[in-house]
């Protein structure tokens, strides 16, 4: 059996999806955080689940909302489990009414019971399930209630047959069994309400006499035919609403008094710009400061006793090299960032799971749409601060298609938790005590940099209108400790294992093209190496941001491709082989081949390494959601022209101050 | 000055009960009935619809960002965002 999850937005579908799977898929306190249709197994049965992006009504508005329209019509599920936040029932049953007129046996679960006591509404089931003539089961997903009774109720069959009821004024359900008794398709009365309310996508079932009725109705009620089948739907619901359902307004809530100081007229900006500023400090300055020197030392001595190990059991040279200047330095040279990355990962959980993102995305809206994006772009550019590739998927909850490829090719530009590394390095040893301050900086410049490279792509590429800003604000919610702790976990771990993987094998690569020469020969002179004539001849391009030819800076931040850490990991590995240390502390050694290094050039370089093109996973998840691949090349030359000519100023205004 | 005229301006032209006009005049905490919706936009039209905007719901404006836009409204039991210039398409009678 397939069974569908269908629901609103936010309204704890992948709660209950990983409550009924006993997976772990990801869940937010904003609205849309599923993008694409996730399957899974009911517990204990071979059912199979699919979760899918929250939806008000049938008729879709944004291309993650069309996923679930086309999952219901084309992949025919057996059962939708139809899950309702009970805390807004009147606008969740507008979409109940629609599925209940597929099709379909459709089973509701009540979500969010647990809240309705302290909301003063009381829901009497049974009644409402007569009314509605469904079953209904009442859970909190959130707390794992109902869920066994729910599994039970779907396991047994025990759900209602979905019997259509007439829930339309008479003259208006009279002529949908006019059209009802003339087509013969399935979710024939779903169908025939779009032939009447006169959807596009049913053009083929027109005909006069259709027309002729819809006419009539019109000029009856005195509005356009969408709007008296909307209106009738709402009707009904309020009617069945008042049965059923006693609400007992209470004073004013905990969200409403949080949003009197989130959402003050002075305090929004500040606040906000608080919190971001503490997450880079906390991750960068406070944390990184504690935390560097000691891993950095263990990484070294680690790659000591190696040694020492290695030579004591005669391997030979090249394998010593290999393991301590290659991969120790490498890969060790990312680890050292993990601490760092484990604050960053818990900030962003937190900002996403507590409701606070919605609001950030509420209030810049007006600022954001000048710069012809809106309060829809902030949450990829929120989720990207993590990752870019989530956060370019998470484009598709924004309808307007410009607005939405314009967001695609700016996300990049936030720093992501693997730019931090590098950030990390070059603030922490040029900006010292100021580290926090500088990586804050960097983010500030980041939020700068996408305006003004808003208006420039507005100005030449797009005549964009902004999409609606129709959404909702969340309840705020105290994230639940062990999501968190999980998600943290798991990023953290995929962090590791990217180090494991693509650093190492990279890292190997690197230590290869730097141990041998054109001719194959071992041991060379760094400067006779294979990867040091190729970063010879492209180290003209990054001149203007070093002040300095430096191939060894120009190859690393060629490898920011395959992951960002990685320019780290390559300037680490370059830096043991000129000077034949490992310690990754040595990097910018005044003798050493990074020792050109002054304050202006290093953050001119942050800035080349965080604006240019992303990493590979980034740009193949841009040319999915772009949609062609002419337009990612025109994507990645924007980002690292952005980023080469804004470096370069940054170089020479830099190196300005520095005389004065 | 004429940005001081304009908030005078806006101040003067608060709607009383029972007065016509779009979700948009109305100011903090007021309460009206909607009457209609137009504006060439369809989608928008069919989302508006599909969010509990019908003839006769009642809202309450909730919630205004510290920019003055877009608005917090409250209707059917739960609270919706909308930016002012949609708020324009929406006839209101205040209450």
């Amino acid at each position: 059996m397939k069974i569908a999850l269908v629901g609103n937005q936010n309204s704890g579908k992948t709660t209950l999806f990983n409550c009924l799977t006993g997976s772990n898929q990801k869940v937010g306190n904003w609205p849309g955080v599923t993008i694409d249709r996730k399957e899974g197994i009911l517990k204990g049965t071979d059912h199979v689940v699919v979760d899918l992006p929250g939806i008000y009504s049938l008729s879709p508005y944004t291309a993650e909302e069309e996923v679930s329209r086309k999952y219901v019509f084309e992949e025919k599920p057996d059962l939708i489990i139809n899950i309702v936040d009970a805390t807004s029932i009147e606008r969740s049953l507008y979409l109940t009414t629609q599925l209940l007129e597929l099709d379909c046996k459709v089973v509701l679960a009540l979500n969010m019971a647990d809240m309705l006591e302290k909301k003063g509404i009381i829901i009497d089931v049974e009644k409402l399930s007569n009314l509605l003539d469904t079953t209904i089961v009442k859970i909190s997903a959130l707390k794992g209630e109902g869920i066994t009774e729910l599994i039970s109720t779907i396991s047994q069959g025990k759900i209602k047959e979905n019997r259509h009821q007439k829930i339309y004024q008479n003259d208006v359900e009279e002529a949908i069994s006019y059209i009802h008794s003339n087509i013969n398709l399935i979710h024939k009365r779903f169908v025939s309400v779009k032939v009447l309310e006169n959807d596009i996508n049913f053009n083929n079932f027109q005909n006069d006499k259709v027309l002729n009725l819809r006419k009539k109705l019109e000029n009856n009620y005195g509005f356009d035919i969408e709007q008296i089948i909307a209106n009738q739907r709402y009707e009904y619901i309020v009617s069945i609403k008042k049965e059923s359902v006693i609400f007992n307004p209470v004073k004013e809530s905990i969200t409403d008094k949080l949003d009197k100081i989130f959402l003050n007229k002075w305090l929004a900006l500040p606040i906000f710009a608080v919190i971001m500023f503490a997450i880079y400090f906390l991750a960068v300055g406070f944390v990184g400061n504690a935390t560097v020197d000691w891993i950095d030392s263990l990484v070294s001595k680690f790659g000591e006793i190696v040694e020492e190990f290695l030579l004591n059991n005669n391997a030979s040279q090249w394998a010593v090299s290999l393991v301590v200047d290659g991969i120790i330095a490498g890969v060790g040279a990312v680890l050292n960032f993990v601490p760092q990355l484990i604050i960053l990962f818990l900030c962003i959980c937190l900002l996403e799971t507590s409701g606070y993102m919605s609001r950030i995305a509420f209030f810049l809206d007006k600022i954001f749409r000048k710069f012809g994006l809106s309060g829809k772009s902030l949450i990829p550019f929120i989720v990207g601060s993590g990752c870019s590739v989530p956060g370019i998927m998470t484009t598709r909850t924004i309808e307007d298609e410009e607005e939405k490829r314009m967001t695609i090719m700016l996300t990049p530009f936030i720093p992501c938790s693997a730019k931090l590394p590098i950030i990390a390095l070059f603030s922490g040893y040029f900006f010292d005590k100021y580290s926090g301050l500088v990586s804050a900086s960097l983010y500030f410049l980041a939020i700068i940099v996408i305006l003004l490279s808003a208006i420039i792509m507005k100005k030449f590429f797009f005549k964009s209108n902004t999409s609606a800003f129709i959404s909702e604000l969340p309840e705020y919610k105290i994230p639940s400790p062990k999501y968190v702790a999980r998600d943290v976990f798991e990023k953290t771990v995929a962090f590791i294992k990217r180090a494991g993987t693509i650093i190492l094998l990279c890292s190997i690569i690197i230590w290869f093209m730097l141990s041998f020469s054109w001719k194959f020969e071992f041991g060379v002179n760094v400067e006779d190496s294979i990867l040091a004539s190729i970063g010879k001849c492209l180290s003209w391009v990054f001149y203007p941001i070093l002040g300095e030819l430096s191939w060894g800076a120009t190859v690393s931040a060629i490898q920011g491709l395959v992951a960002k850490e990685q320019v780290v990991s390559s300037m680490s590995i370059i830096a043991g082989f000129s000077e034949s240390v490992s310690n990754s502390d040595l990097i910018f050694n005044s003798t050493g081949i990074f020792g050109f290094f002054t304050p202006a050039s290093a953050y001119a370089y942050m800035v080349f390494n965080l604006f240019s093109a992303p990493c590979f996973g980034a740009i193949s998840a841009m040319r999915r959601e772009l949609g062609s691949t002419k337009k990612m090349f025109i994507a990645i030359l924007f980002q690292t022209g952005v980023a080469w000519v804004l470096a370069s100023l940054i170089f020479g205004i830099g190196s300005l101050i520095m005389l004065l | 000055m004429s940005k001081i005229k304009s908030i005078f301006k806006h101040k003067n032209q608060v709607l009383k009960s029972g007065e016509e006009g779009h979700l948009s005049d109305l100011v903090k905490g007021q309460k009206a009935k909607v009457t209609g919706l137009h504006g060439d936009n369809l989608p928008l039209r069919r989302r508006l619809l599909d969010m509990g905007i019908t003839t006769g719901v009642v809202v309450t404006i909730k919630k205004i960002a510290p920019m003055g836009d877009p608005v917090d409204i409250e209707l059917r039991g739960y609270e919706l965002c909308i930016r002012k210039v949609d708020m324009q398409n929406i006839d209101i009678v205040v209450m």
